[in-house]
């Protein structure tokens, strides 16, 4: 491309008017893409909330266990379809002394039949669960755990537990690798590990008791009666509960983040179309500055078409450059956001950080309608003046 | 009506038949040529004087294809220029006319062999080839020694030089300038011409120029005044010996 020299000259001629608007454009892309990415990981938080589940923890703390006996009595309140236990095993890789938390995936003790019912979200073939549920030492591991390890069906490994650190370590056999279907159940976790509540109990002498239970209802509106029923239940007894939707943390979050998706949405388009005019009027203000020299290469015959391409390449060049250091920005911004306070708490669960390649080829998509945007209409005056009005009025 | 639009009544290089130009402005039409005639032949040197206003500009345009008459016809190295289209216009008058300005108008950021190569862009030639033959260019106006320079470095003179090789770095038959030494000192000026007449006889080139300067237009081989949109001289002067 011979012309680039003399848009490169031009670009390095006004260097101010050159880096201010690249800028520009870094400033709105990296803010575009992290926003963008902040607000599909809260809208996928708020996806994977089910509000016919109910989840059942110690009233005092998490920390403290749920009886085991309380499974039974919560299963005879009217409306509760199923219950089932929900623990940590904390299970890790490595020696007690030497835990290697880098390999960790989470790994869940559950009532496999009653559990499975109550989450379709975790898909298996009817062979797969039925090898699981009929192998004591069996447990199913997400895709992505599994390609990770490079496991498939009938391989063992060996967890020790945080938790039952002198019961170690369990042995389990994989029986199944669930499916998810993002389309059906968005956001599903593709990295869990189940297994049997039963092997964990019988693994520490009937002493597992619960550290939550789920239970599945059948009307989700009586959600909220539900909960208060079972917290009842147990109110005067020397463990008390507390019932809430599964994760009415989110339940309570979704109106504020969805207001606060929309401020975010708001304040970003705000920002970027600011920063889109303040580009395109930079942009005509360097073409105005160059009415006279439009007219000269006119005048030697550069032909309007080209003269417009050349300013056009111009603000393209802008917009790319702005484009790409902005993802660049976004990316590292992206990558560091789950050590912040706050928002990291809300992205650290989000199974795939980082920046998508959706956010990304929008973001330079955008970067280029910018730079497109603000050298249409100064390319498009370009094109159109005619040679004797601008020799004219230099 | 033939669909073959031919010059038949052609004379020399530059042709201008019964020219007219007018402007709309509103509902107001400005008459700025009424019925020009005028012929330049093959290596001739023509100037054109008259008072400011007069539209010596305006018909030094319909000659350079910047712009089209609005009746007559404008015949320029064997074509007629008021038929082409503008996109046609401009690939012709890259190749057929050299344009210089009275403030020069080289391009700031590029330097005097850039701003002599632009024209070479439009052409096929090399890098090599291009930068080659604008030094040549540069050569001919005597300023290779200033080819890195850029223009805020150069005395007017001087970027005038480098606007005249620019304007002959593509060979073009016809040269065309508008006040070419109005912005300049007289010993500039004076440089300047005899750059003109240097091109005019060694390198054959055909010169239009329009001029303020009485001593400007006495080097060239014909003059002629315009004056509210007509010629003024009932014949052509031949100033070639004597009047100067
Ligand atoms: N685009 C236009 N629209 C309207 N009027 C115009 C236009 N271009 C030129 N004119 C008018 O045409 C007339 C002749 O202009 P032109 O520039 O040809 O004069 P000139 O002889 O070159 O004058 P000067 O010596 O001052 O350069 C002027 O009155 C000018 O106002
Ligand atoms: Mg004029």
């Amino acid at each position: 491309m011979k012309f680039l020299p003399l848009i490169l000259k031009h670009l390095r001629h006004s260097w101010i008017r050159t880096t201010s608007t690249i800028l520009a454009i870094v400033a709105c892309i990296f803010l575009f893409c992290t926003l963008q990415t902040i607000l599909v990981a809260i809208d996928w938080g708020l996806h994977i909330n089910n509000s016919t589940r109910l989840v059942v923890r110690n009233g005092v703390s998490l920390m403290y266990y749920v009886p085991i006996t309380y499974k039974e009595k919560i299963r005879t309140i009217p409306g509760v379809k199923r219950v089932s236990t929900f623990n940590w095993l904390l299970g890790f890789f490595g020696s007690d002394t030497n835990p290697d938390w880098t390999k960790f995936f989470p790994n869940h003790a559950v009532d496999s039949e009653e559990y499975l019912a109550m989450y379709p979200e975790y898909i298996l073939s009817a062979a797969e669960k039925q090898a699981f549920l009929e192998d004591r030492r069996g447990c199913i591991v997400g895709p992505d755990t599994a390609k990770k390890y490079n496991w498939k069906i009938g391989d063992i490994f060996q967890l020790r537990s945080q938790i039952f650190p002198e019961a170690g370590p369990f042995e389990f056999v994989i029986e199944g690798i669930y499916k998810v279907d993002n389309a059906l159940y968005p956001g599903t976790h593709s990295g869990m590990m189940l297994f049997h509540y039963k092997y964990l109990d019988d693994a520490v002498h009937g002493n597992a008791q619960a550290n939550t239970l789920v239970v599945e209802i059948e009307n989700p509106a009586r959600a909220g009666d539900i909960a208060k029923a079972i917290d009842q239940m147990f109110e005067n007894s020397d463990r008390p509960t507390h019932t809430e939707t599964e994760n009415a943390f989110r339940a309570g979050f979704i109106s504020m983040a969805g207001n606060l998706t929309l401020l975010l949405r708001t304040i970003g388009m705000a920002v970027i179309f600011t920063i889109l005019l303040a580009t395109a009027n930079t942009m005509s203000m360097a073409v105005r500055e160059r009415r006279k020299e439009i007219a000269i290469l006119k005048t030697l015959g550069f032909g309007s078409g080209l003269v417009m391409a050349l300013i056009l390449i111009e603000a393209l060049f802008l917009g790319a450059s702005g484009g790409a250091l902005g993802i660049l920005l976004g990316q590292m911004t992206i990558k560091a956001l789950p050590n912040f306070p706050m928002i990291g708490d809300a992205l650290r669960q989000y199974p795939n950080p980082g920046l998508s390649l959706a956010v990304g080829a929008a973001g330079i998509g955008m970067a280029m309608l910018m730079g497109l945007a603000a050298g249409f209409v100064p390319a498009l005056t370009a094109y159109r003046s005619r040679i004797t009005d601008m020799l004219r009025t230099i | 009506m033939t669909a073959e639009i031919k010059p038949i009544h052609q004379n020399g290089m530059v042709d201008v038949q019964n020219v007219r130009k007018i402007y709309r402005r509103d509902s107001q039409e400005i008459t700025v040529l009424n019925g020009i005639d005028a012929q330049v032949a093959e290596g001739g040197f023509f100037a054109l004087m008259g008072p400011s206003g007069s539209g010596k500009t305006t018909l030094l345009n319909l000659i350079a294809g910047i712009d089209r008459p609005t009746s007559g016809k404008v015949f320029v190295a064997g074509t007629d220029v008021s038929q082409l289209s503008e996109g046609r216009l401009a690939g012709w008058r890259s190749v057929n006319i050299g344009f210089i300005f009275q403030f020069y108008n080289l391009i700031p950021v590029l330097t005097a062999t850039e701003n002599v190569q632009l024209p070479l862009l439009l052409t096929r030639l090399s890098k090599k080839e291009r930068r080659e033959r604008a030094l040549m260019a540069l050569n001919i106006v005597g300023l290779t020694d200033r080819a890195d320079h850029y223009p805020r470095q150069l005395s007017g003179g001087q970027e005038q030089r480098v606007a005249i090789a620019r304007a002959i770095v593509t060979d073009p038959k016809v040269l065309v300038a508008d006040e070419p030494t109005g912005d300049l000192d007289s010993k500039s000026a004076h440089e300047i011409l005899d750059l003109f007449d240097a091109l005019n006889n060694d390198l054959k080139k055909t010169i239009v120029m329009v001029t303020h300067d009485p001593r400007a237009a006495a080097r060239a081989k014909i003059c002629r005044h315009l004056d509210k949109g007509v010629m003024i001289d009932s014949e052509e002067r031949e100033l070639k010996d004597g009047v100067r």
